[in-house]
């Protein structure tokens, strides 16, 4: 048995960013699955991390490799190579490597940082055979940039994720023709900046309102028939094309991975699919922490880490006091707001706290109104809000304070109303 | 009845229907039908109702509708390469447990199989229950050897080494049970709640088959999440469920240690004949002599029978699909549960909500004639016709998580009954035909059946000393205690690893079935053996993994790693390959 102040399971973005903040005041140990640290960052070898948080427009790997420095100057133990098999409440956890065989660990405080997976062909239910071919965008994204093989030349792109933008850019450099990207609903799902300089830039068509209807092909995928959707995002039958392509990608989503966070029945977000968290990113479960795209997926790699740090700070302050729970302030979902984070302030002995959340609809002009009960105690304007493009709002001190009825509700209103 | 009798019949059916250009010829009670109809449809009709006359053994329908497949005659070459006792043809749960059977004997027999695996047809794609016979007809060969091979199940998995479980089965009657009758409701729903299930009982008695009767009280105790609307539940404890893959594979390989040869990617092209006796057999690789031909051939039954001159039926799919849910959804039930239905619609064969031997849980099949042996879609109508079948059988179940869906294909013949016997016309032919449902429970009786028409037909048959009918358990790390995933992971690092995430299936067993007896060489017959990448994210983390494993384990290039199949290739060439030195991009 290993015993540790802080078990952070996880070595992405987050686990990093969050190890390294704990062990300022904590043992840490870290146990990551893959060969090396990093995630899912290594495989992105694009641009665009680090900007607000480094100052600096580093690649994926790079952005790693800036955290990972760090980890290695550190006393933190890393464990990669490392499944975590199961946890319970006890924050006992067992895992296995192929060095130490079955791992035994016991921590004060443990920190989820498992990421995220992608949703696959069959939870779109996409009709069809099941040939080689079809992949999603983070498989084709790791085929491509470490394996180096090519997933298809003749590409189809199913879903405007950011991943699949990426992709549409990334297989367009490798020699592969991007037939088009077909988005289901009316408006691009990636950042504005990607659906620019990954389509646009390389004169890759994007399609809103289109699905794929059927997979064909036998052996490997030899084409897949597109459709137009009416606004219940049904397909409309006579709207139906053929596309020959050897190809099938899809960007449909990310789910954050919360497998070993059900074993120990933490409460799940119906919304964001993640844990439930406070302001310091703990759990339902006193002592287990969660940051990142487990908690619920993020547009860019800044806020993850901005996140996790917290998480850390948290983590290593509970090993040392164990805090009481002093309140209960409910954060919730208003008008034309799909979801926040955190769901719950416990606490708002703090500076400040940042609320992160997303709108359902794109809208221009909209004013943030953060209720307590009927009382208006915050509001912003926003020029133009997106769903692909997550929001922050900040409630300083002085807005704490106002807090009475303890039921914060967010509301993006137009400003006309 | 003889044959100008059943000529007389057809004439009046022909007549009756109006089925125009057809022309047909019948010997010893087997109906040869030729012709021209303008629809696969009606292809269909004119077999289904001739098929259901009484004393007919066969309908061979060989009549033509519009963009029928033409069969394409490949060539093969004139050496011979080898002489056998039996040649069987279908390496299928039917063929292989035919050739482990024999194995028992002193003889020379070659197993021949068109894909790269065993158990890639029919038998890959079914719903992998072990059935105790309730649902066949009274009568039938299906039900004889249905019910026998049940019996027979227990020992053969345990000699074998694979996983049966016999869960049982709730069958459920609901108000909805007889909703397509036209009686009112109090009479129907007596019917449902205190007729049938005694109907069901009484002819469980006369087989042999346990069945209880569950009241709704204790129904939903036993099955909390069941329909409010079930009646009564009609409980068959011996229902089973078996990995059709991982029973067939295991026969295969119990087979070859018994001295069995298996020929893989072995098509049989041609079935030669002297003075209507078998003579060989035509490969691609070369002629193998042998007196005995077993056709078990699955969907392609009816072509081998062609190419040896036997031809007595012609197969006609019945396609059907299924869902299969998410790990999580297992605490869902606790029995396969199937709700009858009267009567059945065309696309209702039964099925229903089933569980899996890994725990998932399954919805299906549907039931759908195609003209296609290889068309395994799923198309947006199937889906939906599942979701509507079964949604209503269970309350709150998380429809949403469907992990994936695939179609199977039923080798079905006109006369719907399977048929198992020596060829009349051919000597030396076997026919093993028509094995649709049950006919994964009934493999073990069909193999002793099939031995015992080689006896009479002549074979020699005498017994081995040495036959070992044991197999050795696979390596499955998760089943394992800690301790002992200790000391194996010591003995063997690579178990440590972790390679498929969601399934938690580690390296060494990648590699054991990478260097099994049947090696697995492609990615989806290391997923049979293993479950690497059944799980939630459907081999998005592990693909490559799996990839790049297959192909530091043999001589197979990354870029050139398929999926299954011939031409089923994952990859399509190298990536960034302008930066390599000999730059050739396939």
């Amino acid at each position: 048995m290993i015993k540790t102040d802080v078990a952070v399971i996880g070595g992405g973005p987050a686990g990093l960013a969050a190890a390294l903040k704990a062990s300022e005041k904590a043992d840490v140990i870290l146990l990551e699955r893959g060969k090396e640290l990093g995630g899912i960052l290594p495989q992105c070898i694009h641009e665009g991390f680090g900007n607000f948080i480094l100052k600096k427009n580093l690649t994926g790997p790079e952005y790693a490799q800036h955290y990972i420095d760090k980890i290695k100057k550190s006393n933190i133990v890393v464990k990669t190579g490392t499944n975590v098999l199961e946890i319970n409440a006890n924050k006992n956890i067992i895992a296995t490597n192929s060095e130490d065989g079955i791992i035994d660990i016991n921590a004060e405080s443990i920190i989820l940082a498992m990421g995220c997976r992608e949703k696959t062909r069959s939870q779109i239910l996409i009709p069809g055979t099941r040939p080689a071919g079809i992949y999603t965008a983070g498989t084709a994204q790791h085929l491509v940039n470490i394996d180096g093989v090519m997933p298809g030349n003749r590409i189809v792109i199913l879903g405007s994720g950011d991943v699949g933008l990426i992709m549409a850019r990334r297989l367009t450099l490798e020699g592969g023709k991007v037939e088009g990207v077909y988005e289901i609903t009316s408006k691009p799902g990636g950042l504005t900046r990607n659906v620019v300089q990954c389509l646009y830039d390389y004169s890759i068509p994007l399609y809103l309102s289109h699905t794929v209807t059927n997979i064909t092909g036998k052996k490997r995928v030899e084409g897949v028939t597109v459709a137009k959707v009416d606004k219940k995002m049904k397909p409309i039958k006579k709207t139906e094309r053929f596309i020959p392509c050897d190809c099938l990608i899809l960007a449909v989503g990310l789910i954050p991975e919360n497998e070993i966070s059900k074993q120990i029945d933490i409460i799940i977000d119906e919304r964001t699919k993640g844990a439930i968290v406070n302001e310091k990113m703990e759990t339902s479960i006193s002592g287990i922490f969660a940051c990142g795209n487990v908690v619920h997926v993020h547009d860019l790699v800044d806020d993850v880490t901005i996140t996790a740090k917290k998480a850390g700070v948290n983590a290593a302050r509970y090993v040392k006091e164990k805090p009481d729970i002093k309140e209960k302030i409910k954060v919730t979902a208003g008008d034309n707001v799909e979801y926040v984070v955190p769901q719950i302030i416990n606490s708002r002995d703090l500076n400040s706290i940042t609320l992160y959340f997303r709108v359902k609809r794109e809208e221009k002009n909209v004013v943030v109104v953060i209720l307590d009960g009927n009382n208006k105690i915050l509001e912003k304007k926003e020029r133009i809000v997106k769903p692909p493009e997550m929001l922050k709002i900040t409630l300083s001190k002085e807005t704490l304070i106002q807090i009475i009825q303890n039921e914060l509700k967010i509301n993006v209103w137009s400003e006309n109303e | 009845m003889n044959d100008e009798r059943i000529r007389k019949k057809i004439k009046k059916i022909i007549q009756k229907n109006k089925f125009e250009n057809i022309s047909y010829r019948i010997e010893n009670n087997i109906v040869h039908l030729d012709g021209k109809v303008s629809s696969y449809n009606d292809f269909l009709k004119i077999g289904t109702i001739i098929g259901k006359e009484r004393n007919i053994k066969g309908v061979a329908n060989n009549i033509e509708y519009p963009n029928k497949k033409k069969i394409k005659k490949r060539k093969g070459t004139t050496t011979k390469i080898d002489i056998v006792d039996v040649l069987i043809i279908g390496g299928g749960v039917v063929g292989t447990s035919i050739a482990r059977e024999l194995s028992k004997y002193k003889l020379n027999i070659i197993l021949a199989e068109k894909e790269s695996d065993v158990a890639c047809g029919t038998t890959k794609a079914n719903n992998a229950i072990i059935h105790t016979g309730i649902g066949e007809k009274n009568g039938t060969l299906k039900q004889k050897l249905c019910v026998k091979g049940q019996h027979m199940f227990g020992k053969i998995t345990d000699e074998l080494n694979v996983t049966y479980k016999q869960n049982g089965m709730m069958i459920i009657t609901t108000k909805d049970t007889l909703s397509k009758i036209k009686l009112p409701s109090f009479i129907k729903n007596f019917f449902s709640k205190r007729i049938i299930p005694i109907i069901i009982l009484q002819r469980g008695k006369k087989l042999g088959i346990p069945i209880n009767i569950v009241n709704k009280k204790e129904l939903l105790k036993r099955e909390p999440n069941i329909t409010k609307k079930a009646l009564v539940g009609i409980y068959s404890p011996t229902y089973g469920m078996t990995s059709p893959y991982h029973f067939t594979i295991a026969l295969a390989e119990n087979a070859i240690e018994n001295g069995v040869k298996l020929m893989l990617n072995t098509e049989i092209i041609d079935i030669l004949t002297k003075e209507n006796k078998i003579e060989s057999v035509v490969t691609p690789n070369g002629i193998i002599e042998t007196k005995f031909v077993i056709n078990a051939a699955g969907l392609y039954v009816d072509e081998v029978a062609d190419m040896a001159g036997a031809k007595e039926y012609t197969i006609h799919p019945k396609k059907g699909a299924t869902l299969i849910f998410d790990l999580k959804t297992g605490e869902y039930t606790n029995h396969s549960i199937s709700m009858l239905r009267f009567p059945r619609t065309e696309h209702y064969k039964g099925g229903g909500i089933l569980t899996t031997i890994d725990g998932n849980i399954q919805w299906g099949p549907t039931l759908l004639e195609t003209p296609d042996k290889e068309d395994t879609t799923v198309s947006a109508d199937e889906i939906e016709n599942i979701f509507e079948s079964y949604s209503p059988l269970l309350e709150n179940f998380p429809t949403k998580s469907v992990i994936t869906y695939f179609s199977g294909l039923r080798a079905c013949t006109f006369t719907e009954d399977f048929i198992i016997k020596a060829s009349k016309k051919i000597k030396g032919f076997i026919h093993v035909a028509g094995i649709q449902s049950p006919g994964l429970t009934a493999a073990p009786a069909i193999a002793e059946m099939v031995v015992d028409i080689l006896k009479n037909e002549g074979l020699k048959l005498e017994k081995k000393s040495n036959f070992n009918p044991y197999q050795k358990k696979k390596i499955i790390t998760k089943n394992l205690s800690n301790e002992e995933k200790n000391k194996l992971i010591e003995k063997n690092p690579q178990y440590g690893e972790i390679v498929c995430r969601c399934e938690l299936i580690t390296k060494g067993e990648i590699v054991n079935s990478i260097h099994s007896k049947i090696p697995a060489l492609n990615i989806d017959a290391i997923k049979r053996r293993t479950r690497a990448g059944m799980g939630r994210c459907q081999s998005g983390f592990c693909l490559p993994k799996i990839a790049q494993i297959l192909a530091q384990e043999t001589d197979i290039p990354l870029e050139k790693i398929l999926k299954n199949d011939k031409e089923s290739n994952l990859f399509l060439g190298k990536a960034k390959c302008l930066l390599d030195d000999n730059y050739d991009k396939n």
